[in-house]
C-alpha cells in the first residue's frame, strides 16, 4: 500500500472510530446487569481479534522470511508482533476490568484470557530475543523461528486451558446467551473500525522498521568511510 | 541421520557424565525447589496432589533449561559448532542427537525428583499411575524436542539461561498442564473427574507439533553464521 493509501486507511479508521463511539455509547442499549461497564466489551473483542490476526501475520511473515530470506518479511514480522503486543496488552487490561466488574476478581482461569496472557508471554520473548545484540540476518532468522513456533502453539494453549477449566463448574456460561441485534451491529462495526486502525498502524510501523535499518546501514557505511582514510594515512 | 544422531547423543552423554558438574547442578536445583516448597507446609500436613504434581513439573522444567544450555554450551565453549555442522548428515541430526541426550538426562533427573516428591511433599501412589507414567513419558519427549530446538536458539548468547526460560516456558504451558493433570492422577486417591485420554492426546499433539517444528526450523536456528 502506498503512502496515500495508508493515509486514506488511517483517515477511514479515524472516522470509523468516531462512528463507533456513537454506536457504543448512544445506539447500543445498556446491558441490564453490568450497566455501563459492559461497553468495554466493544473494545475488548476487536482488540483481541486484531491482536491474534497480528500474530498470525507475524507467523506468515516469519515463514516467508525463512523461505525467501528477504529482509522486508522479517521487518513485517517485527511490526506485526509490536502492534500485536500493544493490542494484546490492551486486551488483557480490558479483560481484567471486565472480570473485576463481572466476576469480582481481576484475574480468573478463563481459557480466552489465559490464552491471551500466554500469547503475550510468547511474543514478549520474541521482543526480548530481538533486542539481543547479534547480526541482523541472524536475528531475523531466530525471531522468525520463534514467531512460527509460537503461533503453532496457540491452538494447543487454548485447548489445554479449556480442558483444564472444564472440570470445574462453568460459572460464566450465562454470558453465552447471545447479543441483541443493536449490540451485535455495534460489535461488528467496532471490529471493522479497529481493523481500519490496525492496518495503518502495521504499515507505518513496517515502514519505520525498514527506514531504521536503512539509516543504520548509512551510518555504518559512513563510519567505514571515515575509518578508511585514517588507515591510509597510517600506512 | 540416525547414526549421526546417536553418535552425537553418545558424545554429549559421555562429556556431561564424565564432567559430572553440570548434571549435578540441574539435579540439585530441582531437588532444592521441591524441598523449599515443602517448607511451606506445617508439620504433618501433605500438599494437595495437584500442587505436588506442579512442583514436580516445575523442577523438571528448570532442569530442562539447565540441561539444554549445557548440551549446546559444550560446542560453543570450544568453538566446535562448525564441526557439528560439517557432519555428513542433515543438520537435523544434531537436533535429534541433542534431543535424545536431553531426554535421557531429564528422565534420569526425574528418577531423583519422583522419590523427593513422595518424601518431602507427603504423597502416596494411587491407582492412576499408568496415565501418570504415560504423561511423564510424553511430557519428557515434548520437553526434549522443544528444549533441543530452543536450546540451539539461545546457544552462545549472553544470559542464555534466562533467554531460554522466557522463550520456552510460555510455549510449554499446554504440556505442563497435561503433565500436571496426568501426574496428579498417579498420586491422588480421589482424582478430579475427567478423561485422562484427552490429556494424553494433548501431550502427544504437543510432541508432534514440536517434533515437526524442530525438523523444519532447526536448520534456520543452528547455522554457522554466528557471533
Amino acid at each position: 500500500m502506498n503512502r496515500s493509501g495508508t493515509a486514506a486507511a488511517a483517515l477511514a479508521g479515524g472516522l470509523a472510530f468516531a462512528l463507533c463511539q456513537w454506536l457504543v455509547f448512544v445506539y447500543a442499549p445498556e446491558e441490564r446487569v453490568m450497566g455501563q461497564a459492559q461497553k468495554i466489551f466493544y473494545f475488548h473483542l476487536p482488540l483481541a481479534w486484531w491482536g491474534l490476526v497480528s500474530f498470525g501475520v507475524a507467523c506468515a511473515a516469519g515463514i516467508l522470511h525463512l523461505v525467501k530470506r528477504l529482509p522486508r518479511h522479517a521487518q513485517l514480522a517485527d511490526a506485526a508482533v509490536e502492534v500485536g503486543m500493544v493490542f494484546c496488552t490492551l486486551t488483557l487490561a480490558t479483560g481484567s476490568i471486565w472480570a473485576r466488574h463481572s466476576w469480582g476478581v481481576w484475574w480468573t482461569w478463563d481459557p480466552r484470557l489465559t490464552t491471551a496472557l500466554i500469547l503475550w508471554f510468547i511474543y514478549a520473548g520474541y521482543l526480548a530475543l530481538r533486542s539481543m545484540p547479534m547480526p541482523r540476518a541472524r536475528r531475523a532468522s531466530l525471531c522468525s523461528a520463534v514467531a512460527v513456533a509460537g503461533f503453532a502453539d496457540v491452538p494447543l494453549v487454548f485447548l489445554s486451558a479449556r480442558l483444564w477449566r472444564s472440570i470445574h463448574p462453568n460459572v460464566f456460561a450465562a454470558q453465552g446467551g447471545g447479543l441483541e441485534t443493536e449490540m451485535a451491529v455495534t460489535a461488528a462495526a467496532c471490529v471493522l473500525a479497529f481493523g481500519l486502525v490496525w492496518l495503518p498502524l502495521l504499515i507505518i510501523r513496517y515502514r519505520q522498521t525498514g527506514q531504521q535499518e536503512r539509516l543504520d546501514d548509512v551510518m555504518l557505511a559512513r563510519m567505514a568511510d571515515e575509518d578508511d582514510p585514517t588507515e591510509e594515512n597510517e600506512d | 541421520m540416525l547414526k549421526c544422531a546417536l553418535a552425537i547423543c553418545r558424545k554429549d552423554l559421555t562429556l556431561i557424565l564424565s564432567r559430572n558438574a553440570g548434571i549435578m547442578q540441574a539435579l540439585l536445583l530441582g531437588l532444592l525447589l521441591v524441598f523449599l516448597f515443602s517448607l511451606s507446609l506445617n508439620t504433618g500436613d501433605a500438599l494437595s496432589p495437584q500442587a505436588a504434581a506442579s512442583m514436580f513439573w516445575l523442577a523438571t522444567a528448570f532442569c530442562q533449561v539447565l540441561i539444554f544450555n549445557m548440551l549446546y554450551a559444550s560446542e560453543e565453549l570450544c568453538g566446535a559448532r562448525s564441526g557439528l555442522l560439517l557432519l555428513p548428515a542433515p543438520v537435523q541430526s544434531v537436533w535429534l542427537g541433542k534431543s535424545l541426550a536431553g531426554l535421557l538426562l531429564i528422565m534420569a533427573a526425574q528418577c531423583v525428583f519422583i522419590p523427593a516428591v513422595f518424601v518431602f511433599l507427603g504423597q502416596h501412589l494411587a491407582d492412576g499411575f499408568l496415565p501418570a507414567l504415560a504423561g511423564i513419558v510424553l511430557g519428557d519427549l515434548g520437553m526434549a524436542v522443544s528444549g533441543s530446538l530452543f536450546g540451539a536458539l539461545a546457544a552462545g548468547r549472553s544470559g542464555r539461561e534466562s533467554l531460554l526460560s522466557i522463550i520456552l516456558f510460555p510455549l510449554l504451558v499446554p504440556l505442563l498442564l497435561a503433565g500436571v493433570r496426568l501426574a496428579s492422577l498417579g498420586i491422588d486417591p480421589d482424582p478430579l473427574p475427567g478423561d485422562p485420554l484427552r490429556w494424553i492426546g494433548l501431550a502427544a499433539a504437543f510432541d508432534a507439533v514440536f517434533t515437526a517444528a524442530g525438523l523444519l526450523l532447526f536448520p534456520f536456528v543452528y547455522t554457522g553464521d554466528e557471533s
